[in-house]
This record gives C-alpha cells, sequence and structure tokens, in this order.
C-alpha cells in the first residue's frame, strides 16, 4: 500500500529534520538534539515494522553520502567511526521500540510508548553502540559502556518525552497512532 | 539536499561505486589486522596523502570531517597514558582515523546516484519491491528540507507566544504533519498509478 | 508608535530587506508587494522574531528583538497557515499557552482564555479538538490566541491565503472589530482599502509610503502593467 511507503519515507525525512532544527532543545535548557527522540517516534508512532524501515531508510542514506545526522554529518565515515554501534542500531531500536510499545496494549498509550523507548531506545540502542565503541577503541564492553555512561540520563529524558509525545499525538490525532491502532 | 560527495573532481569519481565500496572493506579488514604504531603511522600518512593529492580544497574538506573525532583521539590518548601504555593509545588513534579517512574518501569522490545504483542493484533479489525502495529514497530527500523549514516555521510561532526556546510540545504538530503529508503524497501516487501490490 | 530604522537582513550574501525606514501609529496600517518582495520577512522581523542584520524597531520604544519579554505584551503576530502555527491537540490548550507563557497564574490563564472565547461565542469551542475545524475555525483560533494576550500591535500575515469567500468576509469583519493597531502584509490591495497607512514594498526597498488613498492604485496600475508586459521570466525569488 502507498500509504505504508509514504509514511516510511516521511518518518525517516522527519528523522532527519529533528536533527536539522537546530532550535529543538528539548528539556529544561539543556540542549539535546532530539533526532534520537525521532528514532524513538519512529516505533512508537509507526510501530515495529514500519519504525524499524523508517529508521533503516534513514541510516541507508546516510551511508550514500547524505548530512542527515545532527549537525549535518554523514557519508560512510559514521560507519567506521567510534559512534557506528549507534547508528548501526537505529533500525533494530526503532523496531523494538515498537514491538514493545504494540504489546503493551494494555497500558496507556504514554505509559507504553515511554516503556517501549526505554527498552528499544535505551537498552537495545546501547547494546549495539556499547559493542561498536569496544571494537573501534579496542576497549571491553565494560570499558566502552563507561564512556557513554555520561549520556543516559539525556536518552532516559527522551524516552520520557517520547512517551509524552505519543500521548499527545494519539489525542491531537486520534487513529494516527499506528502502533495502537 | 547537498550530498556530501566533494565537488573537486578527482579521478576517483569515475571509478565505478562498488569496485570502490569493495577496495574499503578489504582495505578497513586488513588495516584492523595492523597492531603496532609504526605500520598504523604509515597507514594514516598514505590517508593523509590520498587526501591532498587533489588538492588544498579537498584537503581541507576531508580533515574537516575527521575533526570530529578529536574527543575519542583525547579519550585513548589519556586513557592510555594513565595505563603506562601511550603507543598503543597512539596507535588506535591512527586507525581509527584511518578507517574513518578512508571511508570519507569513497563519500566523497562518489556521486549520490552512483552510490544509489549500488544500493538498487543489491536489492534486485527484492524483485518488485524494487521500485518501492527507489521512491522511498527520492521522498526522504525531497522532504527532508521541507520538513526543516516546518519545524523552523513551528519553532517561529512558538517563539511569537513565548520567550523560552520551543520545549518538546513542538514535536507533536510536525509528526502530525508529516503523517498529513504522507497522506498526500499517497494519493497522488494513488492518482498516478499506485505501486502496484506491495 | 511603530518605528522602523534603516532595517536591512543580509542572509548569505543577498538582500532581502534593505534600508527600510517607517514610522506609523496609524490604526490600520498595510504593507503591499508582490510574492518575494520580502513583506513576509519583514512581518517577522517587525514581530521580533528575526533579528535583522541592520537597524532596529521599535514598537512604543521596545527594540522588538532584544527585549523579547517587553515585546510578547505589545506585539502578535498571525501567520498565514494555521497548521504550521497551532501547537496544541484542544482549542482551549492552544489560547492559553500565549497567556501562561506571559506569566499569568493558572487561575488567571483560565480566566482570560475563556473570557476570550466568550467573546467571539465560542465558548462552545473549549475542549474541541482542533483537527475537527475547518481551516477559516483554526485561523480564528489562532486569532483568538493571539488577542487573549491583548498585544498593542497584531501583524497580520497574509490572514485570508486559501480561505473561502464567506469565511474571508466574516475574518474580515472580526478584524474589523479589534481595537489594537493592525499591520496586514498582503499582495492584494483589495483588502486593504479602508486602511489608513499603507507602505509598499518592492525588491527590499521601500517602494512608497503614503496614505492608502494615493498608494493603493498607483500600486494596482504598477501591477497591472508589469501582468501586461507578460514575462514570466522575471522570477520574484
Amino acid at each position: 500500500m502507498e500509504r505504508n511507503v509514504t509514511q516510511i519515507a516521511l518518518f525517516a525525512a522527519l528523522i532527519a529534520a529533528l536533527g536539522l532544527v537546530p532550535q529543538l532543545t528539548l528539556a529544561f535548557g539543556v540542549p539535546i538534539t532530539a533526532q534520537s527522540l525521532g528514532v524513538m517516534l519512529c516505533g512508537t508512532v509507526l510501530g515495529a515494522w514500519r519504525g524499524g524501515l523508517a529508521a533503516l531508510l534513514f541510516v541507508g542514506l546516510v551511508a550514500l553520502g547524505l548530512p542527515l545526522l545532527a549537525g549535518g554529518r554523514g557519508g560512510l565515515g559514521v560507519f567506521a567511526g567510534p559512534t557506528m554501534g549507534f547508528v548501526i542500531g537505529f533500525p533494530i531500536a526503532a523496531f523494538a521500540t515498537g514491538l514493545i510499545t504494540q504489546r503493551l496494549r494494555a497500558l496507556p498509550v504514554g505509559w507504553a510508548a515511554g516503556l517501549g523507548a526505554i527498552l528499544g531506545g535505551i537498552v537495545v540502542l546501547y547494546a549495539f553502540g556499547v559493542v561498536g565503541m569496544s571494537i573501534v577503541l579496542n576497549k571491553t564492553l565494560g570499558e566502552a559502556f563507561l564512556l557513554v555512561a555520561a549520556f543516559l540520563p539525556g536518552d532516559a529524558i527522551k524516552a520520557v518525552l517520547a512517551g509524552l509525545i505519543t500521548a499527545a499525538l494519539a489525542r491531537a490525532r486520534p487513529g494516527s497512532v499506528l502502533s495502537r491502532a | 539536499m547537498i550530498s556530501l560527495s566533494s565537488p573537486v573532481k578527482t579521478r576517483a569519481h569515475s571509478w565505478p561505486a562498488g569496485a570502490k565500496l569493495m577496495a574499503l572493506c578489504v582495505a578497513t579488514v586488513a588495516l584492523f589486522g595492523l597492531q603496532h604504531i609504526v605500520p598504523l603511522g604509515l597507514c594514516f600518512v598514505a590517508v593523509l596523502a590520498l587526501y591532498a593529492a587533489p588538492g588544498p580544497v579537498f584537503l581541507r574538506a576531508g580533515l574537516a570531517r575527521l575533526w570530529g573525532l578529536w574527543p575519542f583521539v583525547a579519550v585513548l590518548i589519556l586513557w592510555h597514558w594513565a595505563t603506562g601504555d601511550l603507543a598503543q593509545g597512539v596507535a588506535l588513534g591512527f586507525r581509527m582515523a584511518t578507517a574513518v579517512g578512508l571511508a570519507n574518501l569513497v563519500t566523497m569522490t562518489t556521486r549520490l546516484s552512483d552510490m544509489m545504483a549500488v544500493v538498487m542493484w543489491l536489492c534486485t533479489p527484492l524483485g518488485r519491491h524494487r521500485r518501492a525502495i527507489g521512491l522511498a529514497m527520492a521522498l526522504v530527500i525531497r522532504f527532508t528540507p521541507i520538513f526543516v523549514l516546518k519545524g523552523q516555521g513551528l519553532a517561529l510561532a512558538w517563539r511569537a507566544r513565548s520567550a523560552r526556546r520551543p520545549g518538546w510540545r513542538v514535536i507533536v504538530p510536525f509528526m502530525a504533519l508529516a503523517l498529513d503529508d504522507a497522506d498526500h503524497v499517497a494519493e497522488a501516487l494513488r492518482a498516478r498509478g499506485g505501486l502496484g501490490n506491495l | 508608535m511603530l518605528c522602523l530604522a534603516d532595517v536591512s537582513l543580509r542572509i548569505d550574501g543577498r538582500d532581502i530587506l534593505d534600508g527600510i525606514s517607517f514610522q506609523t501609529s496609524a490604526r490600520r496600517v498595510g504593507v503591499v508587494g508582490r510574492n518575494g518582495s520580502g513583506k513576509t520577512t519583514l512581518a517577522r522581523i517587525i514581530a521580533g522574531l528575526v533579528v535583522p542584520t541592520k537597524g532596529t524597531v521599535r514598537l512604543s520604544g521596545i527594540d522588538v528583538a532584544k527585549d523579547r519579554r517587553a515585546a510578547l505584551r505589545e506585539v502578535g503576530i498571525l501567520f498565514q497557515n494555521p497548521d504550521h502555527q497551532i501547537i496544541f491537540p484542544t482549542v482551549i490548550e492552544e489560547v492559553s499557552f500565549g497567556l501562561s507563557q506571559l506569566g499569568c497564574s493558572k487561575a488567571e490563564t483560565q480566566m482570560r482564555a475563556e473570557e476570550i472565547l466568550a467573546r467571539f461565542g465560542r465558548s462552545p469551542w473549549r475542549d474541541a479538538a482542533i483537527h475537527v475545524l475547518s481551516q477559516g475555525q483554526r485561523q480564528l483560533v489562532c486569532l483568538m490566541s493571539v488577542l487573549a494576550m491583548k498585544p498593542r500591535l497584531i501583524i497580520l500575515d497574509e490572514p485570508f491565503a486559501g480561505l473561502d469567500i464567506p469565511t474571508a468576509m466574516h475574518l474580515s469583519r472580526v478584524l474589523d472589530g479589534i481595537e489594537a493597531q493592525l499591520l496586514h502584509i498582503t499582495h492584494d490591495p483589495e483588502v486593504l482599502r479602508d486602511y489608513d497607512h499603507v507602505i509598499w514594498i518592492d525588491a527590499g526597498r521601500v517602494a512608497q509610503d503614503g496614505p492608502a488613498t494615493t498608494l493603493l492604485p498607483a500600486y494596482q496600475t504598477h501591477m497591472a502593467q508589469i501582468g501586461d508586459a507578460d514575462d514570466l521570466a522575471q522570477l520574484t525569488g
């Protein structure tokens, strides 16, 4: 169906736009880029398959040389550098986020999305990210984890926001949160 | 939207993209087989020479892309200096910069259209889905700048009523607009014959 | 009193606006010009949302770009497309936003929001979802959100764009009744017929500045001449 393709493509564009609009700081005056939040939202709003494909499309275009990562970064160099695990993990994290959001039907959408974002957008994503970093920097997994631990609080805030945003979208446009359709 | 391939024309621009990507894979695997500071340092110098060959504009662009690695280089140097193993830290820094430099070299010398052709070729086993993939890529490229403008517009609408920087709330209408646009484009596609069975 | 002194905006080497100067305390002010002449950018600069590369905009003595807190009490802006400016899912939340950002207490915010809805006879809209409203109704919600903040100057950026004739007439009647000073940006001189002071912007500069009665006919004649010349090669962008 055409709508699947356009939703996947346009959400990939949304992830890119969230990294390129400088005015989007998120919480309490701390400038956190909204991009990884966009990856979580792919999952919470579009669900596991479409969300995962949207993130995959996004990552694929970055690999092709488009400056879609926050700050206008991109190209194959990203996949050879220390953050490669995170970038490669985007699609799987979005998929996991969507899967959990969908499975937690019994919970209100905000809570389901928030939990999905934590388990998918943080636990799964960081698993990939830490492995990637340990390879590139030649450190043990534990050491690599220490290096990225500083970003956990920011990402925890993003997971909470993913829940709030998904809940607000469900109110603004009932039926548009496809992970619950 | 402008891709990251360099406008400075090099001989590498005319080499087939698939071959460059294969060479990159082989080179990176070989690179990760090296351990010591001297061979890795030589590799890094070799990569710099490759960047310098097409001229100063190309070199500066390439170095600008490597600059983002400096916090990680700093971490490596400090870490290994603290563990009394500085040579290894520097060696790892060389390895990282060389790997990233080689990868970016391929990106800078390959046109987006050539890269997309490789992707489409890799997708041949997917048969009829190929058309959808090609379309999806084009849609992302078309809509990212549009969404950036809409995002800036929403940020402006926020600042028209608040002295504070836009908060997370702005993302809600942003997503609603994206979903609406997805519906409109789907409609336009169907009006032009649709994508068949997907 | 709105004062623009030598306002210029240069982006990437291009002069979007060049040396715009005028002042006015007329109750109804119009800004006309072709699409791409810079009038929308000018609207944003007067609202204090874009900082000019040169020059200042002062409203009642306040520099709107520098002193945002004071500016928000003085000037409001209605953008062209309500879908690009409505942030909240329900009418009451959208109308309340500006009030809470001005520092009103929860009680005062609620009171003033409901007051503006009542003033327009739209109290039943209180908990309505934005997405069930028509384009014209959404534009009204945006207007109410701005009016609730009681600014002295309201900038209207092509507010009738895309509205059908009856809706445009309704909105026009609503705007006529507003006490605040209105600055109406448009490419269509017809809507400015009863206005006091009009400024004509052409290619980023002030082409003419005067009473509507003399300026608008001159503008219309000039536009018709360009139209007759039949030269689509003249891109305004």
